[in-house]
């Protein structure tokens, strides 16, 4: 309930800053609901797989050196 | 009242406080070295509470230098705040990182702080700036072969324009008459201002604003919330943000101290005029701040009593974005 | 769309120990199938969760992230 603010604020920031909101999920899934875990799941997979490859904030170690 | 009377009546009562045992230390401003870097002064004895000031330059928030000091005999100090440090004092108060007895606050209503940088391109970047003399609304600029007329309004740092609360919100001797408490701008109109653009050009603009960051942390050691032992950025095991200058790790520097200040900024603008190359730092906090305002009604500082937000919940809190 | 063919995203899921990593588990042994491209990190609560850790997870390379409590 702590972490429900502190997501909220998070993923409004990252929106902010261009980050797709579809890289970044939240969910509630009890620990009887495997069904939904599932659902949630594959939704998640397919949703990032339409995006692409991240671009952003990514490190690059070679890039640096 | 004009800033020199200001200025004035801070040493008189500086000198009171010293001379009456009162108070360990005032911190206050005295001038800098060069025109326009007023810088935070630490007075132990009433001759030193000569050398205290006040004009349109004093950016430094003074509440951070309240943080794990070691008081002396009468165990107080006072601090020379105006409305947004002592709104950061409020907010060290609540997180207990002082007392409201260990403070004695010299409340000063704000003008509104100019800022520097404006002055510079006003004037002209090449020319030389040596001194900056205030007579009531005007800024007299003069150099070498120069003499320019400001009107100080003209060139307020972005978050004076924006303030909300320019009158000290704890007072224990208020100096100058309280004023209205905004400087009228809006500042839900502006604190996010690449909310409009779209997702590419968000982050365009998000990588061009802070790509000439240096890393030299001055807006975290200038903000009075930044308080923590060991600071993230300096945790090696595990190492949560690099070190180079790197894209990514100075974009992961700025989210990350920006969400660490979510809740708690009191947009005094510290940060921007302490970074070195004019970074735009307060991007990321306004937006913060916004969203908290939106989401849960709360500006922070405001009163001693309010819980500070992201200590708290609601069961109705916005939770559209969970599945 | 050749090169997508190849591609797969790499996905953090960040599990609270007694909501989806159970959850998880049960989808597990009722043999319910999801996709193989999540990488299950089991945190002890969801309020363990870190803005800190999703940065990371991005620095690090991920093409997702997914926070479930």
């Amino acid at each position: 309930m702590f972490a429900r603010r502190r997501f909220a604020v998070l993923k409004n920031l990252l929106e902010y800053v261009g980050i797709e909101p579809d890289r970044l999920h939240f969910s509630w899934i009890s620990s009887a609901e495997a069904e939904k875990f599932q659902k949630t799941a594959t939704e998640v997979c397919e949703k990032v797989a339409a995006l692409g490859p991240a671009k952003h904030l990514i490190k690059n170690i070679r890039k640096v050196a | 009242m004009d800033n020199k009377a200001i200025a004035e009546k801070i040493r008189e009562v500086a000198a009171r406080l010293l001379s009456q045992g009162q108070v360990d230390c005032v911190i206050g401003y005295r001038q800098g070295s060069v025109p326009m870097r007023e810088r935070p002064f630490f007075a132990y004895t009433p001759e030193e509470a000569a050398q205290l000031t006040w004009t349109s330059f004093c950016c430094n928030n003074l509440a951070n230098y309240l943080i794990r000091r070691q008081f002396g005999e009468a165990g107080k100090v006072a601090v020379v705040a105006q409305g947004c440090v002592s709104r950061s004092i409020v907010g060290l108060i609540k997180e207990n990182q002082i007392t409201r007895e260990q403070v004695f606050v010299i409340g000063v209503p704000s003008p509104g702080m100019v800022d520097r940088r404006k002055v510079q391109a006003t004037v002209g970047a090449d020319k030389l700036i040596t001194a900056v003399n205030e007579e009531g609304e005007e800024l007299v600029v003069s150099g070498p072969g120069f003499e320019e007329r400001i009107p100080r309004h003209t060139v307020l740092r972005d978050n004076c324009y924006t303030c909300q609360q320019r009158n000290p919100v704890i007072v224990d001797e208020l100096i100058g008459e309280e004023g209205p408490p905004t400087h009228g701008g809006d500042i839900d109109a502006v604190a996010a201002p690449w909310e409009k653009l779209d997702p590419e050009a968000r982050w365009a603009a998000f990588v061009d604003n802070y790509q000439a960051c240096i890393r030299c942390y001055a807006c975290r050691d200038a903000c009075p919330l930044c308080y923590c032992h060991v600071c993230f950025v300096d945790e090696t095991m595990p190492q949560w943000c690099g070190k180079t200058q790197d894209e990514a790790d100075v974009l992961t520097y700025h989210l990350l101290r920006a969400f660490h200040c979510a809740g708690r900024c009191t947009d005094c603008g510290a940060c921007e005029s302490a970074c070195p190359v004019g970074i735009k730092v307060r991007r990321l906090t306004s937006k913060i701040e916004k969203d908290i305002r939106a989401m849960y009604g709360y500006t922070p500082g405001m009163d001693l009593e309010s819980t500070p937000p992201m200590s708290v919940y609601r069961p109705d809190d916005p939770q559209d974005f969970i599945k | 769309m050749a090169e997508n063919s190849e591609w797969r995203p790499r996905i953090a899921a960040f599990l609270c120990n007694w909501c989806s990593y159970g959850a998880a588990d049960l989808a597990g042994v009722s043999r319910l199938q999801y996709p193989p491209l999540i990488q299950t990190i089991r945190i002890p609560c969801t309020g363990r969760m870190s803005p800190k850790f999703i940065l990371q997870a991005f620095r690090k390379g991920v093409d997702g992230v997914w926070v479930s409590g």
